[in-house]
C-alpha cells in the first residue's frame, strides 16, 4: 500500500508536470516574440558595469537603445574607444574618433590653502554645506565633504587634504562625480592624452578678492592667454581651456602658459607618464602596502 | 438558493469584508511595489486575479480527487479509505501557482510589452505572492476538512465545492485589484503633496496602507447580517437584531 502511495504521489507530479510543461511548450510558441539578436550581442560586447554614464539606466538598457533607435555607439565611457569599435562592428555602422571622458577637479587647494573656513557642524555632505554661507571663505572651490567619494562606485575619487583628487588608474569616466557635485567644479574632459592641462581653480572673481579666500587661487592675471590661444577669458577672470583646439602635438605654447602662471593653477592630470616614472624611479619612493588582514575567528580555546 | 447565497457570501467577504490585503496583509509585496500608477495597478491587479482563478482551479482539482485524506482516486487506488496524500499540498500548489505565472508572463509579454516592462521583476514575483498561496490554501483547509469555514460567512462545517473555490479565488483576486488601485489612486495625489522628509517614499506609503486597512475595518460585521438577510430559512434569527453587533450603530447619536 505504501508503494502504491508513493506511486500515486510521484504520479501526480508527474502528471501536473507533464500537463503544465505541454501548456507552457504551447504558450511559449503562441506568444513568441521576435527578440532582435543584436541586442543580446551588444550587451556581451558592453563591460556591464550599470553605472548609467552613457545616461541610460543601465547597460541592458543601452543596449537596446543602440539597436533599436539611432544612439551613438561611442557613448560607454567603461569600455571606451574598443567598446564603441565592438558595437559599430555589430551594427554595421562607422564610429567617429571618440575621446574617453575623464573628471577634472577645477579646484586646487587643500584645507591648509582655503582662507576663512569656518568650523562646520552640520551634515557632513557638500550638498548641505553649499546652501550653509560661510563654511569657507571662496563660493566656488571644493567644500571637501565627499559627495564625489561617495558617489563613485569605482572607488576612484578620494578626499585628500579636503580636497578631492581623482584616481586615473581606477576611473572609468562614468561622470557620477561631476553630476553629485554641488558645485559643479568637476567636469567631463576629454582625455587626448595620458595627462591633459587643465584650469584647477573656478573662483571668477577679481584677483584681490580670490586673494582674501584662497592662498593659490587663480587670479585672472590672464598670462597663459597671452601666451597661448588655448586659454581664453570670456567676461570672468578664470581661463576656459577650448579642449577642441587641444593638441597634444603642439603642446610649445601651452607649456610656456604653464610656466607663466603665478599661482600654478594651470595643473596637468591624468596617469603618469612613463617618462616620469622613468624619471622618479631612483628615488626611495615608499612601495605599496599590502594590507594583511587577520582572520576575525578566534580560535584560542576557552579555559575559563 | 442554498448555494446561492454560499457564493455571494464568500464573495462579497472575500472581495472586501476579509479583503486579502487589508484584513490578511498577504500579497502586500506587489500592493507596495506596483501602486505607483493606476493604470499599473489595474494591470497587476488583473495578472493576480488571473493567476489566482488558474491555481485555485487546478488546486481543487488536485485537493478534491487526490490529495485530501479519503480522496476517490486515492483511496481507490490503495484500497484504503484512510490514504492520505495531503503532504503533497504545498508543492503541488506551488508547481501550479509558478507555471501559471509563466503563462501570464508569456502572455504579457506578447501583447503588453509597456506593462511588461512596467511591471519588471514584481512579474515573475507574483510566483512567491503569498495572496494567491492563501487562496490555495483556503481552498485546501475547506476540502479536505470541510471545517472552520466561519471567516468567508459561509457558516462552519460544510465542504466546499468547486463553485465555492473558484468564487472565493475569482472574488479574492478582484478584492486585490480593489485594495491596489485605491492605493494606486492615493499615491497619484500623494506625489503632489508635500510630506515631511523622514516620511517620504516607502514611510508614507505604509502610513497610507494602514489607514486603508483601518478604513476596510470598517465592512467588518456585514457578512453576518448579509447573511441573515439572504438566507431565508431560520425567520426570527432574520428579524431580531445581534445586541452589541459592530454595523447595526448606536442609535443615541
Amino acid at each position: 500500500m505504501t508503494l502504491v502511495l508513493i506511486m500515486l504521489a510521484a504520479g501526480t507530479m508527474l502528471a501536473l508536470g507533464a500537463l503544465m510543461g505541454y501548456v507552457l511548450g504551447w504558450a511559449n510558441k503562441a506568444f513568441h516574440v521576435v527578440v532582435d539578436p543584436r541586442i543580446e550581442q551588444v550587451n556581451e560586447a558592453l563591460p556591464g558595469a550599470n553605472c548609467g554614464g552613457c545616461g541610460f539606466v543601465g547597460c541592458g538598457e543601452y543596449a537596446e537603445a543602440v539597436v533599436e533607435s539611432d544612439t551613438a555607439v561611442d557613448l560607454c565611457t567603461v569600455g571606451g574607444e574598443s567598446c564603441a569599435a565592438a558595437l559599430a562592428e555589430i551594427l554595421g555602422v562607422t564610429v567617429e574618433q571618440s575621446w574617453p571622458f575623464r573628471p577634472a577637479v577645477h579646484c586646487g587647494a587643500t584645507y591648509a590653502e582655503r582662507l576663512k573656513r569656518s568650523d562646520y557642524r552640520g551634515e557632513q555632505q557638500c550638498a548641505t554645506a553649499n546652501i550653509v554661507s560661510g563654511v569657507q571663505g571662496c563660493t566656488y572651490g571644493c567644500l571637501g565633504f565627499g559627495d564625489c567619494d561617495r558617489s563613485c562606485t569605482f572607488d576612484a575619487i578620494h578626499t585628500i587634504d579636503g580636497l578631492a583628487t581623482v584616481d586615473y588608474d581606477k576611473c572609468v569616466g562614468c561622470g557620477a562625480c561631476s553630476k553629485v557635485c554641488p558645485r559643479n567644479i568637476i567636469s567631463m574632459v576629454p582625455f587626448k592624452i595620458e595627462q591633459m592641462v587643465v584650469v584647477a581653480c573656478a573662483n571668477e572673481d577679481f584677483g584681490k578678492d580670490v586673494k582674501g579666500v584662497c592662498k593659490v587661487g587663480c587670479l585672472g592675471c590672464k598670462a597663459c592667454a597671452r601666451a597661448s590661444d588655448l586659454f581664453t577669458f570670456t567676461d570672468t577672470n578664470i581661463p576656459v581651456i577650448d579642449y577642441d583646439k587641444y593638441d597634444p602635438d603642439q603642446m610649445d605654447e601651452v607649456e610656456v602658459a604653464l610656466a607663466k602662471c603665478p599661482m600654478k593653477r594651470l595643473a596637468k592630470v591624468g596617469k603618469p607618464s612613463d617618462k616620469d616614472i622613468e624619471g622618479v624611479a631612483g628615488e626611495d619612493a615608499p612601495g605599496v602596502v599590502q594590507v594583511d588582514f587577520k582572520t576575525t575567528v578566534d580560535d584560542t580555546e576557552w579555559h575559563g | 438558493m442554498e448555494l446561492v447565497s454560499q457564493l455571494v457570501l464568500i464573495a462579497v467577504s472575500a472581495a472586501i469584508i476579509n479583503n486579502f490585503v487589508l484584513h490578511y496583509f498577504v500579497g502586500i509585496c506587489p500592493f507596495l511595489g506596483v501602486s505607483r500608477r493606476v493604470d499599473m495597478a489595474f494591470g497587476m491587479g488583473c495578472a493576480v486575479t488571473f493567476v489566482i482563478s488558474v491555481a485555485a482551479l487546478l488546486s481543487w482539482l488536485c485537493t478534491e480527487y487526490i490529495l485530501r485524506p479519503g480522496a476517490p482516486l486515492t483511496s481507490w487506488l490503495t484500497g484504503n479509505p484512510e490514504a492520505d496524500l495531503s503532504i503533497l499540498n504545498y508543492i503541488v500548489y506551488i508547481f501550479v501557482i509558478a507555471s501559471s505565472v509563466q503563462l501570464v508572463e508569456m502572455y504579457l509579454r506578447k501583447f503588453f510589452p509597456p506593462l511588461y516592462k512596467s511591471f519588471g521583476v514584481f512579474l515573475p514575483l507574483i510566483t512567491t505572492n503569498c495572496a494567491i498561496l492563501f487562496a490555495c490554501l483556503e481552498i485546501m483547509k475547506h476540502v479536505s476538512i470541510g471545517a472552520g469555514a466561519g471567516a468567508w460567512g459561509g457558516g462552519g462545517g460544510e465542504k466546499w465545492g468547486l463553485a465555492a473555490a473558484m468564487v472565493l479565488a475569482i472574488a479574492g483576486g478582484v478584492g486585490f485589484t480593489i485594495a491596489i488601485v485605491i492605493m494606486a489612486g492615493i499615491r497619484e495625489d500623494l506625489d503632489h503633496c508635500d510630506v515631511p522628509k523622514p516620511l517620504q517614499g516607502a514611510g508614507i506609503t505604509l502610513l497610507v496602507a494602514g489607514i486603508l486597512a483601518l478604513a476596510f475595518m470598517g465592512f467588518s460585521g456585514v457578512d453576518s447580517n448579509l447573511k441573515k438577510a439572504i438566507s431565508p430559512q431560520d425567520p426570527p434569527a432574520a428579524t431580531a437584531t445581534t445586541p452589541g453587533d459592530p454595523t447595526e450603530g448606536d442609535p443615541s447619536p
